[in-house]
């Protein structure tokens, strides 16, 4: 599979460097104003065009030398089929994931659905730091913007002991089942209760869990029994 | 584009994406992909490419750690595109990749593969 670039003369490692400087600069710009961003010259638009389909290669990189030894060396082409292998897996899953929602006939792909997909396939390993790793999120968003969200992430880190961990697991998880809120419900609680300090009501950061819950979810998560807190 | 702007919000104006940790892949380009995954992709939940840059990375490092283990083998201290083949085809659940690598098969035979192969308009 060869990468077809109109931007001759180029390798793909520097445009790949050059795209990451650009997206660390104009991020949101870029996001929400493709179209215009693109446009501003032909080299910036084949580049943003092109690297859309992969994953910054700095980013890949870095999580590459996470793993290995200090002195290891990466060729250019390694860097770049990893690249490629990133995309094909998250292409990989989504379908899965998607496939399911057809037949649900549900419209939004949710983190359940890529959880559920992942096992499907084989990612069975992964399942749980993803999990453990979505319920760290949402805890976060209850408290958006607010120091708070820090201190109870770092609490969170001691209080959830390996036990919690697999309660709620277990609870949101068993067959698949879509996260239950009173899983992390009661796990807020405890967290409040450790920390001291956290000020915002148990229930404020619960309603607006549930309320980004509900605002995100579409008809599939009717089910969510909110009163469950 | 108003899905973007659900988790584009508040995880990219500076507020929670500090917070999520240095590790977090670009959640914008995470969605792009996956919409690209299927004609029929419809409508993404802001935490689906939440659990991708995590999934991703833990793919990643799976990836690099199989592939560094060829590449021990050959006392080699360089990763190559032959390592990445050689984990793929030895791990069943990467098997959705060989057809990326297959390239690389037929070159490993001839027993040279030049690091810089890869240029841009090439093969």
């Amino acid at each position: 599979m060869s990468l077809v670039n109109p931007c001759a003369g180029l390798k793909l490692s520097e445009i790949n460097m050059r795209l990451a400087e650009i997206n660390h600069t104009k991020n949101s710009a870029a996001i929400t104003n493709n179209g215009a961003a693109a446009a501003t010259t032909d080299e910036n638009e084949c580049i943003v065009r092109e690297q859309d389909r992969f994953m910054p290669i700095a980013n890949v990189i870095r999580i590459m030398r996470k793993i290995l030894p200090p002195h290891a060396k990466i060729s250019d082409d390694a860097k770049e089929t990893i690249q490629e292998c990133v995309s094909e897996y998250i292409s990989f899953i989504t379908g899965e994931a998607n496939e399911r929602c057809q037949r649900e006939q549900r419209k939004t792909i949710t983190a359940e659905d890529v959880l559920w997909a992942m096992s499907k396939l084989g990612f069975d390993d992964y399942i749980e730091p993803l999990t453990l790793y979505l319920h760290r999120f949402r805890e976060m968003e209850g408290d958006r913007g607010s120091m708070r969200a820090e201190t109870l992430m770092k609490t969170s880190s001691r209080a959830m002991t390996a036990a919690e961990y697999h309660a709620a697991a277990a609870g949101s998880f068993a067959g698949f089942a879509p996260f239950h809120h009173h899983g992390f419900f009661g796990y807020l609680k405890d967290a409040s209760i450790s920390n001291g300090a956290a000020g915002t009501s148990l229930s404020q950061q619960a309603n607006a869990v549930a309320a980004m819950a509900n605002g995100d979810h579409q008809a599939s998560h009717s089910q969510y029994d909110d009163n469950n807190k | 584009m108003r899905q973007a702007g659900k988790y584009s919000g508040f995880m990219m104006c500076g507020g929670i994406a500090g917070r999520t940790g240095p590790h977090s892949l670009p959640l914008a380009r995470i969605k792009k992909i996956m919409k690209k995954s299927g004609e029929d992709v419809k409508m993404i939940s802001g935490e689906a490419p939440i659990v991708f840059s995590k999934a991703c990375e833990l793919f990643i490092e799976e990836l690099t750690r199989r592939s560094w283990a060829t590449t021990l083998q050959g006392k080699r201290r360089t990763l190559h595109k032959d390592d990445v083949a050689s984990a793929i085809v030895a791990t069943d659940i990467f098997d959705f990749l060989v057809s990326m690598v297959s390239e690389t098969a037929s070159h490993s035979e001839d027993g040279t593969v030049p690091e810089e192969e890869e240029t841009v308009g090439s093969s």
